[in-house]
């Protein structure tokens, strides 16, 4: 490589970000006559399963959501009903307030643990790639398998945690039968099982960054902690904006590691979500409108806090 | 929920597949095309059950089929039809499900004619797939019904009403245990499925530490008082850790069958009001049972409090509690579990002694295209055969008179004791919207009364009334 083919390393690390900005607003002209055919035609499958599978579902919602229907017999319009009635029903605030909770602390959390991580799992050391693969296996480990494991850990009796406790002197405590530490609990839970994703992008993020900036920022005399807040951190903002918001939208659909963990025997207003609030009115209490308009409330926050995700990249994310 | 181990039970769900058949239950014509079908079906039974009447003996000869081909002889009894394959879908455990497998074999051993496809779930994942298989139009021909769930079911016409086939047939409905048959019946008198099997509620206990404590057995003369001072007796401490190692008494708390509906009968209350449409629980009766199972484990300190055994499941069953007050159906449970244990009547309460029974039902879809084949499997699932075998898994009791009152009175120690229950036992509430009124309450008992003692059962009885008596105006 010749320092004719690296215009950045002779300015200071900060400015290789605006060169990147600068990249970024570079866009190639349009694509040529016959490369749009064939845009097209790759896009075509996604394009045909979204409209088929999403959205003419949610539509369908929509217009459920309209009615009062048990799913056994005809559905009686209602208008909107349901919406008004979801307002005034304290079980739905307790379910909207849940899954607030565990989308306020699992996503920031994930994030950050997912990047301490990945930092230390991109330093070269033998045996790594067992390592990783370890951290990603709870990924694809079935939800209700790693419950139980949980379960064990959080028993109040005996269980992994309170042994724990015990031996360094603290209280024992109750965890998931606990209404205090129910979501905690479930929280931490499923913020180590989705750990590997995050780490994953985040590697190919890290790995992606180009070794000449961290060397012109070496010859600019740039340490440890500038190469990696003024190098590393704005490099991987893509990175960290593509897990972001999948952690985002996932968060707000959390059902199975609730529907698994939760004691006694199923949610109660400790720990019950929307996702959950959806299923126990639309399969267990006969009202499918009503369910169905939960998750039009659900479907319009998720899209309205995805946009304004979106809208704010401008300002902190820096592509290459 | 069902009183069977809800917190052991491990449950599975794809949400995406339930919301799959919604979307298919959406698109297709579902409803009104079967309802069609089988109200045409229904008026070909009254049709040849009319004929039948007239000839005696001739029990079971018509069908909607052999109407439809008149070649086939009516004269002997059973399935006259062409060869069908019904679908037979059921909730449980590996056990019941093979002896259920076991069951339909035999039956299709004597009606080569009929093939029954056994389908099984989980018991969250059975309701979901029974309810858009009835709303997409491919449900079971018959399926397995919970007791308090009926008339979620039957009041949405989905079901078939059998009391055509019972009358074409003759078949005699006082065969069957009375309650187990009432649970299934409409106050206009429809009969829309017949009980399968019964679980009741007793007081197992532990021999080796009623003995070891020198203590003796429980009979039929005890009463609360005598629960909580023998539990006391057998609640130890024995490593003096400061919490007992040995509990005296053990119970499910999660559901009202498991023990605290007794408690509320036993006290002179109820879950509804006589005319069905408001909630008894906010009398001081229903408190009072309530409170008493709060104080066993807060007052008393005779029980564990729940949390303790939520993950690790049934105390008796590890061998750490003397008694336990739960359902017939844990008998297999603690055989295994290797404790030498015997059963007793629940002690009397103050307003008597009363215990409780649910029964599982059979029912038959409305939109079988096979109701004959499906009548003749029902009638076979309730008939002696079916019923012995049955009975070998000790999990629950027998409909048939002939084997609860003979065979299974003896098929295991304690059997007569569940057996004679059904004499002062009532059946668990059954009313539409069950299962919402039953999640809010036990909401807040779990949480205010029998997690943590933050309120007494009459306060928190008298929180949540109002809100159950909307639930039951809504409908």
């Amino acid at each position: 490589m010749t320092r004719a083919a690296l215009p950045a390393v002779d300015r200071p690390a900060r400015r290789i970000v605006r060169v990147g900005r600068v990249g970024l607003g570079r866009r190639p002209s349009g694509p040529l006559a016959g490369e749009e055919r064939w845009a097209w035609l790759f896009l075509a499958p996604t394009l045909l399963g979204l409209a088929v599978l999403s959205a003419g579902p949610i539509l369908a919602a929509f217009a459920i959501a309209l009615t009062k229907w048990d799913l056994l017999t005809a559905p009686a319009f209602v208008g909107l009903d349901n919406f008004t009635a979801l307002l005034r029903d304290a079980h739905f605030a307790t379910a909207l307030r849940n899954t607030s909770f565990y989308t306020v602390t699992s996503v920031p959390l994930g994030l950050v643990l997912g990047l301490g991580l990945a930092l230390a799992l991109n330093e070269r050391v033998r045996g790594m790639t067992w390592i990783r693969t370890a951290y990603f296996l709870p990924v694809v480990t079935s939800t209700t398998a790693i419950a139980l494991v949980w379960l064990w850990i959080y028993s109040p009796q005996g269980g992994l945690l309170n042994q724990g406790l015990t031996a360094i002197g603290l209280p024992p405590q109750r965890w998931i039968a606990d209404p205090f530490w129910a979501m905690p609990a479930i929280v931490v839970m499923s913020v180590w099982q989705g750990l590997g994703i995050t780490v994953i992008v985040f590697l190919a993020g890290l790995q992606g960054i180009p070794t000449e900036y961290y060397d012109a920022a070496a010859v600019d005399g740039a340490g440890r902690w500038a190469r990696f807040r003024n190098v590393t951190l704005p490099l991987l903002t893509p990175s960290v904006f593509f897990t972001g918001i999948l952690a985002l939208i996932s968060s707000f659909q959390v059902f199975d590691q609730v529907y698994v963990l939760a004691r006694p025997g199923k949610p109660t207003d400790a720990t019950a979500t929307l996702v959950y609030f959806i299923y126990e009115n639309g399969f267990k209490n006969f009202k499918m409108g009503y369910a169905a308009a939960a998750s039009w409330i659900l479907f319009l926050i998720v899209a309205v806090l995805t946009a304004i995700y979106f809208r704010s990249q401008r300002r902190w994310v820096h592509y290459q | 929920m069902n009183g069977r181990s809800s917190s052991g039970r491990l449950r599975t769900l794809s949400v995406a597949a339930a919301i799959l058949g919604l979307v298919v239950a959406a698109c297709g014509s579902g409803p009104a095309a079967s309802s069609a079908a089988s109200s045409a079906a229904a008026s070909t039974v009254a049709a040849s059950s009319s004929t039948a009447a007239g000839s005696a003996g001739a029990s079971g000869g018509a069908s909607a089929s052999t109407a439809a081909s008149p070649a086939a002889s009516p004269s002997a009894a059973g399935y006259q039809g062409p060869p069908v394959t019904i679908e037979y879908a059921i909730w449980g455990d590996p056990q019941e499900i093979t002896n259920q497998k076991k069951i339909v074999d035999a039956f299709h051993a004597k009606n080569p004619a009929i093939t029954v496809n056994v389908t099984v779930a989980d018991w969250d994942a059975y309701w979901d797939k029974l309810q858009t298989g009835l709303a997409g139009g491919a449900a079971p021909d018959v399926f397995a019904m919970d007791g308090p769930l009926f008339p979620d079911y039957q009041t949405r016409d989905v079901l078939l009403d059998l009391r055509p086939y019972i009358e074409r047939d003759g078949y005699d409905l006082s065969q069957l245990a009375e309650q187990g048959v009432k649970d299934f019946t409409t106050p206009d008198g429809g009969q829309y499925g017949l009980p399968r099997d019964l679980n009741v509620i007793a007081l197992y206990y532990n021999k080796k530490m009623f003995d070891a404590a020198g203590v003796a057995y429980p009979d039929d003369t005890w009463d609360w008082q005598k629960l909580v001072d023998t539990a006391k007796k057998l609640t130890k401490d024995t490593n003096k850790d400061g919490k007992p190692d040995q509990w005296g008494f053990y119970t499910e708390t999660t559901d009202m069958e498991n023990f605290w509906l007794s408690l509320v009968w036993e006290n002179g209350g109820d879950v509804l009001g006589t005319d069905g449409k408001t909630t008894a629980l906010g009398s001081p009766e229903a408190a009072g049972g309530i409170q008493f199972l709060q104080d066993l484990i807060y007052k008393d300190k005779v029980m564990a409090d729940p949390a303790i055994f939520a993950e690790t499941g049934d105390a008796f069953e590890q061998g750490k509690a003397a008694m336990e007050a739960n359902g017939s159906w844990l008998v297999p449970t603690h055989t295994a579990a290797g404790i030498d244990f015997g059963v007793a009547p629940l002690p009397k309460g103050p307003t008597g002694r009363f215990t409780s029974v649910n029964p599982t039902g059979a029912v038959i879809a409305k939109s079988t295209k096979a109701p004959d084949a499906a009548w003749e499997f029902v009638k076979y699932l309730t008939g002696p055969d079916a019923q012995q075998q049955l009975m070998q898994l000790h999990q629950a009791l027998p409909v048939a008179k002939t084997v609860l009152d003979g065979p299974f009175a003896t098929a295991y120690p304690g059997a007569d004791v569940f057996a004679s229950a059904l004499q002062y036992a009532r059946l668990k509430p059954s009313f539409k919207g069950y299962n919402e009124f039953t999640t809010v309450l036990q909401g807040e008992l779990d949480e205010n009364v029998f997690n943590a003692p933050k309120k007494t059962a009459k306060e928190a009885l008298g929180e949540i009334a109002p809100q159950l008596d909307a639930l039951l105006a809504a409908g």
